[in-house]
């Protein structure tokens, strides 16, 4: 590792030598770029942006921009249809992932592409360890990955196994592996999507260090104030098309924000409501279990919207999935006064409750199935036999009350992006009358408008009667859309907020320091 | 997906045409175009192949694969693989021919070697779903199991005295039109593969099958009883593959240990080239339905040419992988990568 840092140190003297000639060429250039899928589906329309040398150069969009496909082409793992890519100043042509690796352009993706049975060293130096008449050196390969982890400051020994560490852990695994290959732009999808406030931190702290020794960072991301945190420079994407190129700095939120929705439409905000007048829907009086989950006097009214706030690993969802007999727990809950212990979800669904799961894609929705098919799942149980054309009346007038928007009914929901997808989960248990539901994360990967949205449908179905329980690792929408907001931490229920009283900095305070400070 | 974010309303995307609407359909149903063109070749080929004689002896010889084929759809649509359905043909087989010939009333043999055959299935879907053992591992024992108990209950030899009644099911003729008869055998085949497909499009069951193969966690997470939708795939497939033996039986009019050796395989092929997705949640049993007539109708016209044995593999082989290189272009095309 030791060369590396050399070469790095040496290259970011050539770099500050060019820029005081004024003559610094960029890292990478995308120029014009454009993707088609068949049929005619085309996903990237005419993208733009160019990455300075040690910057920190933001990319902005909501989803289906086309974010994720200019980053595939950038990475080498799509060719672009149009368009083209020079990497200091030369054209460059990618043909696989690897060769985008080893022009030094290094990708991490959301789902870090990491292999959770090896070690740490072993993914550091995965398709290009060091080798000694043939076979891996094992030494030098320790040796380097110490050097690498060192670099990002990582406190956790290179023969760890990679799924033995947490998130943000794997994360500093992805980033020490990019320093591995030299990497001279390093892509960061959405490194914020899994990391809580804390550990975000920590990783801007390990980009600011690498931005020092000349890595240029190329950072996507759906929020304003990592960016504003963070940026450089911004691009904005929208439909496929760069819209522009900001100076962070000198660029009001506002600006920002239209550029990425197109319209002037305000954040998420909090209006004035009147307070919840509803009987005691939920009431846990105790609630112990796994990964030291112990609730206590937690209480949901009917027509209530209560966040859950906290850290990842707080124990959000798994006191989401123990009110849905998804986690076996011990206690004492009641719903509408008679006790509640689900064995399984399906007990709970019958019972009239509904999750809508963390992750939409793998436990959410049936990907390659048609949209109602998707929505009318658990209202199946209904019947023994199955009408299609009675199964589509039923859920299309929900899924048009939620304005979901789609083609037919009949096509794969893979189609619809994420905020629509979302619909169909949130569809499927309005379609079902769940009365009480559970929403884990619901804003994940969603953009400001669909979040928006989001919030604006979970408080219609509270005022016409549901108990609701939001569980968000982003205060920001808790504080704008609920009726009380829970910090969890360590898995208790640590402090009850009212964010009609109580300021956002002290409950993202307590969320940190698990409690009232 | 572009146009759902940027906003396009629905109404604004244009009629689709009669044209595109009939390409789509022949794209989904390729397995039929295929099948349709192999047999004009056939036809081509042999002036014997489109006789009503030929016809009938296809569905005779496709009956024993296709009903295992049939239950092999259920099991596969749920993402799930059974490997021992062959061995349970052969024990259906001699679990009956036994029976029969120690004096069991045929009627109540044959019900009780189901609930054997069906019980076994259950079994191995209930270890594999409960005790979370992929289905690979516990139906390639299965297949080992059931084939050795074949073995042990007749002591390695065929089973022969079988009644009378029994053996001329197997070879019964049932008018289909005037003039023309069908093998009953191939007629049950048929039956079985219509129910299959009504059970699949119009109960809940067949909703539940296709759900747990798309996305088991999230089926789980709707309420959906997945480990006994697993289950019940399994028997249905072992139901499938008694229903089978005791064809089979029938026909030879003798329980023979050997049977139906490989016989998995052939049902595995015929599913999948027939458009389900070993990955589960796509597909159906029209597709299977065409894909066991197709193979069977490349091994007939072999026959029919004089071409022995080892064409009928290599060329079988080859074909199954062109048909499936093109249900990968077309998932390709659908975006389905």
């Amino acid at each position: 590792m030791t060369a590396s840092v050399v070469q790095l140190a040496d290259r970011k003297v050539q770099v500050t030598g060019a820029s005081a000639a004024g003559a610094a060429v960029d890292v990478l250039t995308v120029r014009h770029v454009a993707k088609r899928f068949p049929p005619n589906i085309l996903a990237l329309e005419d993208a733009s942006l160019s990455v300075r040398p040690g910057e920190v150069h933001c990319l902005l969009g909501a989803n289906g921009a086309g974010k994720s496909t200019l980053l595939k082409i950038m990475a080498g793992a799509m060719r672009p249809s149009d368009g083209e890519l020079l990497l200091e100043g030369r054209p460059l042509k990618l043909h696989s992932p690897s060769e985008g690796t080893a022009a030094g352009i290094s990708m991490i993706y959301q789902e870090l592409d990491l292999v959770p049975q090896l070690t740490v060293e072993q993914n550091l130096f995965l398709g290009h360890a060091p080798t000694r008449l043939g076979l891996v050196d094992r030494r030098t390969r320790r040796e380097k990955a110490r050097e690498a982890l060192r670099r990002i400051g990582a406190t956790f020994p290179p023969e760890t196994r990679v799924e033995r560490l947490s998130v943000a852990n794997q994360q500093l695994t992805a980033i020490a592996r990019s320093l591995t290959t030299d990497a001279k732009v390093i892509i960061m999808d959405e490194p914020s999507a899994a990391l809580n406030e804390h550990e975000l931190k920590n990783v801007f702290s390990v980009i600011r260090d690498l931005v020092r020794q000349g890595v240029s960072i190329l950072y996507v991301s759906h929020r304003l104030n990592e960016i504003q945190e963070i940026g450089d420079r911004v691009t904005v994407l929208r439909g496929g098309r760069t819209i522009d190129t900001f100076d962070v700095a000198g660029t009001p939120e506002a600006t920002l924000v239209e550029a990425v929705i197109g319209q002037n439409r305000s954040l998420v905000e909090r209006a004035a409501r009147r307070p919840v007048t509803g009987d005691v829907a939920l009431r846990v009086h105790e609630m112990t279990g796994p990964e030291g989950l112990d609730i206590r006097d937690f209480e949901l009214r009917w027509g209530e919207v209560i966040g859950l706030s906290g850290l990842n690993g707080s124990g959000r969802t798994t006191f989401l999935k123990a009110l849905f007999g998804d986690v076996p727990f011990s206690g004492h809950v009641e719903l509408e006064g008679r006790p509640l212990k689900p064995k399984s979800p399906a007990e709970a669904i019958r019972l009239g409750l509904g999750l809508v799961p963390e992750n939409r894609k793998t436990e959410g929705l049936i990907l390659d199935a048609p949209i109602y098919r998707n929505a009318t799942l658990p209202f199946l149980r209904r019947s023994r036999t199955v009408s299609h054309r009675r199964l589509k009346e039923t859920a299309e007038p929900v899924l048009r009350s939620l304005s979901t928007k789609y083609k037919s009914s009949e096509r794969a929901v893979r189609e619809l992006s994420g905020g629509n997808q979302q619909k169909v989960v949130l569809a499927r248990w309005i379609i079902d009358r769940s009365r009480v539901l559970l929403l884990d994360e619901p804003s994940r990967g969603l953009d400001v408008g669909a979040k928006a949205d989001l919030y604006a449908l979970v408080r219609k179905l509270a005022d016409e009667g549901a108990a609701v329980i939001v569980a968000s690792s982003e205060l920001e929408e808790l504080y704008a859309a609920c009726d009380a907001i829970w910090v969890f931490h360590e898995g208790r229920n640590v402090e009850r907020f009212d964010p009609s009283i109580d300021n956002r900095d002290t409950i993202l305070k307590a969320s940190i320091l698990g409690g009232r400070a | 997906m572009l146009a759902s974010d940027s906003g396009i309303p629905a109404a604004a995307t244009p009629r689709r045409s009669v044209g595109s609407t009939v390409f789509d359909l022949l794209v989904e149903y390729n397995f039929i175009v295929i099948f349709f063109v192999v047999v004009a070749v056939a036809t081509s080929l042999s002036g014997n192949f489109l006789t009503w004689g030929n016809i009938a002896n296809l569905f005779q010889q496709a009956t024993v694969v296709g009903i295992a084929a049939v239950g092999m759809t259920f099991v596969i649509l749920t993402a799930n693989i059974d490997l021992s359905v062959g061995s349970m043909t052969a024990l259906s087989g001699m679990v009956a021919a036994l029976m029969m010939s120690k004096g069991v009333d045929p009627f109540l043999a044959v019900l009780m070697t189901l609930v054997v055959t069906t019980g076994f299935g259950a079994l191995m879907g209930g270890i594999s779903a409960f005790a979370k053992v992929p289905s690979f591992i516990v139906t390639l024992a299965g297949l080992v199991s059931f084939r050795g108990l074949t073995y042990l209950i007749s002591e390695g030899t065929p089973i022969s005295g079988l009644p009378k009644g029994f053996g001329a099911f197997g070879s019964t003729l049932v008018p289909v039109a005037p003039g023309y008869e069908l093998p009953l055998m191939g007629v049950i085949f048929v039956a079985i593969c219509i129910v299959a497909g009504l059970v699949l499009r119009y109960t809940v069951f067949g909703e539940y099958v296709y759900a747990t193969g798309g996305n088991a966690e999230a089926a789980r997470l709707s309420g959906l009883p997945t480990r006994l939708v697993v289950v019940a795939v399994f028997a249905a497939s072992g139901l499938m593959a008694g229903i089978g033996g005791l064809l089979l039986t029938s026909r030879l009019r003798i329980g023979q240990p050997t049977a139906a050796q490989g016989l998995e395989l052939d049902a595995i092929a015929a599913v999948v080239l027939g458009g389900t997705s070993l990955f589960g949640g796509r597909g159906g049993v029209l597709g299977t339905f065409f894909a066991v007539m197709l193979l069977q109708v490349l091994r007939n016209i072999f026959n029919l040419l004089g071409l022995g044995s080892f064409y009928q593999m290599t060329v079988t082989g080859v074909i199954i992988i062109a048909a499936i290189l093109l249900n990968r272009l077309i998932d390709y095309r659908m975006g389905r990568d």
